[in-house]
């Protein structure tokens, strides 16, 4: 019996580090070609950049009397990536996803330092993720935490990130001419974003949040001073993606998510489905697990 | 239920929960009892294509000849659209009786279920997790 269960035991964790390889993109190989640039002489981020839409782990089979398997299929065709994944703070409460993920993901822990004074709040905020966590209500993510866009359009003057999320369909315009931060705007769920150039890589720094949203799950709480900076590479058909959220008011240090490597594809966007949570009020354990996006 | 089948569902569990973790709202054991199964003979009345999960509701007749509609939750629709299938596909021809393995909710909620196959009447199916072995 208990050579039975230890079998099981590694034969799931064997599987899950099999199909966690298979699906893994961060690390992805580059490919060799270079970059294409506009006519400006800037790297051409124009496309549909599939980064998995945080569902990169599907992996569908489809038979040929026309079953398909989505989830669930034989164990090499699904898996489980952490893609910009965090650990739950000290102490928080793991749902059940959230300890998979955590004991499965091979990368370090990678949850923002909280000044000892926000711990706390962050792990109430954490408890109570089914009640706290707006997303989990189909409000928007915000920024860093909706990931990056899936599609690109750009001109000399601006970039234009557009987001077909679980929770809507997004866009953000980022002007890249040298305007500034707008004034006497409302703070957003997606801020006031502005870009440059330094060389080859595009950065944005974006500002004005509101607080509804979080950094990541698990309680990531910012304040409304809260900046982003993200850093977008291409190389060949891939192109980098790093994003940093600065709150010195109550992080330690900056907090940067894992990066994550967007691939061209030629799926198109499509608008994202009508959101509605009817679901919450069945979660009778709170369990809850991350969602990293 | 024989130790294989433990294992099995052990192996498969552990991957939808965990792909849930990157992707849905909430975890799905979260909602519904994983360790349980059933399934439900019925024909699809209607089909509500919407995020964060798509909803099939199925009408079963009971026992008593009396009608029931379980609503089934499933996949969010990018997932279904990455795996090449559409609200027509899922609703399949008008009457067509389906068979459909269903996780039931964990609250006790009645006629509440995860999708975990579902089976048409050629045959056709589509496994979208939960529990069970799909093949």
């Amino acid at each position: 019996m208990k050579n039975r269960f230890l079998h099981c035991i590694v034969v799931t964790v064997a599987v899950f580090f099999a199909a966690y390889a298979m699906a893994s993109d961060v690390n992805a190989q580059a490919p060799p070609k270079p970059a294409p640039h506009l006519a400006d002489g800037r790297p051409d981020l124009n496309g549909t950049w599939d980064h998995g839409g945080g569902i990169s782990f599907v992996r569908p089979q489809t038979l040929p009397d026309g079953s398909v398997c989505v989830l669930g299929c034989p164990p090499a065709a699904t898996a489980a990536p952490q893609r910009g994944g965090n650990n739950p703070p000290p102490g928080a409460r793991e749902g059940r996803g959230g300890a998979a993920a955590a004991t499965a993901a091979p990368a370090a822990p990678n949850f923002p330092k909280y000044k000892p004074e926000f711990l706390a709040k962050v792990k109430d905020l954490s408890d109570r993720q089914v009640q706290t966590d707006t997303v989990l209500q189909c409000q928007p993510p915000g920024v860093p935490r909706i990931g990056p866009p899936q599609k690109i359009l750009q001109n000399a003057r601006e970039v234009a990130f557009l987001y077909d999320d679980v929770n809507g369909s997004f866009f953000r315009i980022i002007p890249t001419d040298g305007r500034s931060h707008r004034k006497g705007l409302p703070p957003s769920y997606l801020g006031d974003a502005i870009g440059h150039w330094e060389g080859d890589t595009l950065v944005i720094e974006t500002v004005n949040f509101n607080e509804e949203t979080w950094l990541i799950d698990n309680g990531a709480f910012h304040t409304k001073d809260l900046k982003v900076v993200e850093r977008l590479r291409r190389v060949g058909d891939t192109i980098e993606y790093q994003a940093t959220a600065h709150d010195p008011a109550v992080l330690v240090e900056p907090w940067a998510m894992r990066p994550q490597a967007l691939r061209l594809t030629d799926h198109e966007l499509e608008e994202s489905a009508h959101c509605e949570d009817r679901d919450l009020e069945h979660i009778i354990d709170g369990s809850h697990h991350d969602n990293p996006r | 239920m024989p130790k294989r089948f433990d294992c099995l569902l052990a192996v498969l569990t552990t991957l939808l929960v965990a792909a849930s973790a990157v992707f849905a709202h909430h975890s799905v054991a979260g909602q519904f009892d994983t360790s349980k199964s059933l399934t439900l003979k019925g024909s699809i009345a209607k089909l509500q294509w919407m995020n964060p999960h798509i909803y099939v509701y199925l009408d079963v007749k009971e026992a008593d000849g009396t009608v029931a509609t379980w609503v089934l939750e499933t996949l969010p629709t990018a997932m279904m659209r990455k795996a090449g299938l559409s609200r027509e596909s899922v609703m399949g021809m008008p009457g067509e009786l389906v068979t459909v393995l269903v996780v039931p909710a964990k609250d006790g909620t009645k006629h509440l279920g995860w999708i975990s196959k579902i089976t048409y009447a050629d045959g056709h199916y589509y496994a979208l997790g939960g529990a069970g072995p799909v093949q």
